[in-house]
């Protein structure tokens, strides 16, 4: 039995393993194991303007995503969690139905419809595009977090003289934020890896994108270069975002 | 919950107009950018392709019939769904026992054993594609150990061919599998378990009769996650296939792009939505059946 689950964990993380080492190669082809190592592949995916171009469109995407998602599902959580409507049900499935959609499917649905809005493929075309699959991701993980939220703390807070507005920032959001920064991070990490829609309706130029016509064209290890580094900065990204996390689960026992 | 709205209980044309106002930042992207497209989507699949490119706008059903009778898009929906009806299958019952563990046994190693079902997720598809490119090119690590040890005479080709692109595929969703089990298995209370050896069945007995169907819900939603995952899956086929065995991701795109059947295209979408809307649909109403007491 552990010897299967093993193999099972071999299969999954053999590729990502491979990729990581050929990284350091210094060879020119994707020999494995390296006969030597160095770092020049690193040096020179930093170099290739194609792709620290695409690094920083994709990133833009993303947090434009991660903003727009986090903001709208919040919003369409609250609704859903506070305002007890018959047709509530449909709602939130309606809201969750662009994840079982094929990307494909939207984003060519998309490209024809930007023309009629007057808009072009690009930067904006796309924040918006992924915010359509963002927003279930966040409106989910905030009813997660609702369902351990105690509506009593609102309603104390208003009976102690506090405005709604003051309310929803000062008791609501602190609490609910351990889902919406969840929400928004895996809707960035979404939109940054994105291809179905990023095909139809960017100008081919979010980082996933280059590497796979890079992949297509030349099969050199800058692409493991440039993959090691992004799962580098994920891991940080998120080490980071667990102390946060941390931080937020201490101001709740507090309260 | 105790309480509905904070807002009083019997102030429904107050919670209604509420209720939307909290909506309104979702819907004006939602409806701009998920209904009108998929609409247009719609009624673009009834257009005339026109052979220069554009589309003449009309109410025909050419593009539907190409779509379901013409051979080679018959044959890129055989091939899509024979791919995914048995990588979803596979992928099931290759998580089964793995969850089974993770959940029952492994204590310490739990948490790693997660961590290598996450990983996978949170990395780049091209990286994942790279890696596997190395292992299974012709000059690639598996050849090299096959032609080295005299098992084979000239090298497997594995890339750029359906098994390839097979190997490719079940790695890219054999985490979204595995996950939903776990979650389903480690809701199955362990108490169960003991009573059912008390009462005298067998380990393996037990796992059929009493682990099989309280986490069956798990297996398929495992199931439909991969099933619809891999039908609209565009980057392994593109990279990994062969174009010999063409699916649909690549064909819609393709006739999108650079055909500029954009009819056509549509209708092939058209189709590709309503295929996966049965899948899902079937799949709930299967849980529904087999595990009753699951809360829809």
């Amino acid at each position: 039995m552990r010897m299967y689950a093993a193999a099972v964990c071999l299969f999954l993380l053999a590729p990502l393993i491979i990729t990581v080492v050929l990284s350091f190669t210094a060879g020119d082809t994707l020999a494995f194991p390296p006969k030597a190592f160095s770092g020049r592949w690193f040096a020179e995916a930093l170099r290739n303007t194609s792709f620290t171009a695409g690094f920083r469109v994709s990133l833009l995407i993303a947090a434009g995503v991660a903003l727009i998602s986090a903001v709208a599902g919040t919003a369409t959580a609250v609704a859903l969690n506070h305002y007890r409507v018959t047709y509530s049900g449909p709602v939130r499935a309606f809201v969750m139905l662009p994840l079982a959609l094929p990307g494909i499917v939207l984003g060519l649905g998309i490209l024809f419809v930007l023309r009629d809005y007057g808009m072009a493929p690009g930067l904006w075309a796309t924040m918006l595009g992924h915010s359509v699959i963002g927003i279930p991701y966040v409106t989910y993980m905030v009813l997660a977090s609702f369902s351990n939220y105690d509506m009593a703390l609102e309603q104390a807070s208003l009976n102690l003289g506090e405005s709604r507005a003051g309310t929803f920032f000062r008791i609501t959001l602190p609490l609910i934020a351990p889902g919406i920064v969840g929400g928004a991070a895996v809707a960035f990490i979404m939109s940054f890896d994105n291809f179905s829609l990023s095909l139809f309706i960017t100008k081919s130029d979010t980082l996933p994108l280059r590497l796979m016509q890079h992949v297509q064209g030349y099969l050199d290890p800058a692409v493991a270069a440039v993959a090691t580094m992004l799962v580098a900065l994920s891991l940080v990204v998120a080490f980071a975002l667990s102390r946060l996390a941390r931080g937020g689960a201490q101001l709740r026992i507090g309260a | 919950m105790t309480t509905a709205s904070k807002f009083g209980v019997g102030d429904k044309w107050r919670t209604q107009v509420s209720f939307w106002c909290w909506m309104i930042p979702a819907l004006a992207i939602l409806l701009p950018m998920f209904v009108a497209p998929l609409a247009r989507l719609a009624r673009n699949s009834f257009n005339q392709d026109d052979p220069v490119g554009m589309m003449r706008p009309t109410w025909v059903l050419d593009n539907y019939v190409t779509a379901l009778t013409d051979p080679f898009y018959s044959a890129v929906f055989g091939n899509t769904l024979m791919v995914a009806g048995g990588v979803a299958a596979f992928c099931v019952l290759t998580a089964y026992p793995f969850a089974y563990f993770l959940v029952g046994f492994a204590g310490r190693s739990r948490k790693i054993l997660l961590w290598c079902v996450y990983m996978p997720l949170f990395v780049s598809v091209i990286m994942r594609v790279f890696g596997w490119m190395v292992f299974i090119a012709d000059t690639g690590i598996v050849n090299r150990l096959l032609i080295g040890t005299g098992l084979v005479d000239s090298p497997l080709h594995l890339m750029y061919e359906v098994p390839g692109m097979l190997l490719g595929i079940v790695h890219r969703y054999l985490p979204l599998a595995i996950l939903p089990m776990i979650n389903a298995m480690s809701k199955i209370d362990p108490l169960v378990l003991r009573a059912s050896g008390n009462l005298g069945e067998s380990g393996v007995g037990t796992f059929a009769r009493v682990v099989i169907p309280l986490s069956l819900p798990g297996a398929l939603a495992g199931f439909q996650l991969v099933l619809a995952g891999v039908l609209s899956d565009f980057v392994i086929p593109i990279l990994m296939g062969s174009t010999k065995f063409r699916m649909l991701a690549p064909v819609v795109y393709e006739e999108a792009l650079t055909n500029a059947s954009w009819a056509l295209s549509a209708a092939l979408a058209m189709v590709m939505l309503a295929i996966v809307a049965v899948i899902l649909v079937g799949t709930n109403l299967l849980v529904r059946y087999l595990s009753p007491w699951v809360r829809a």
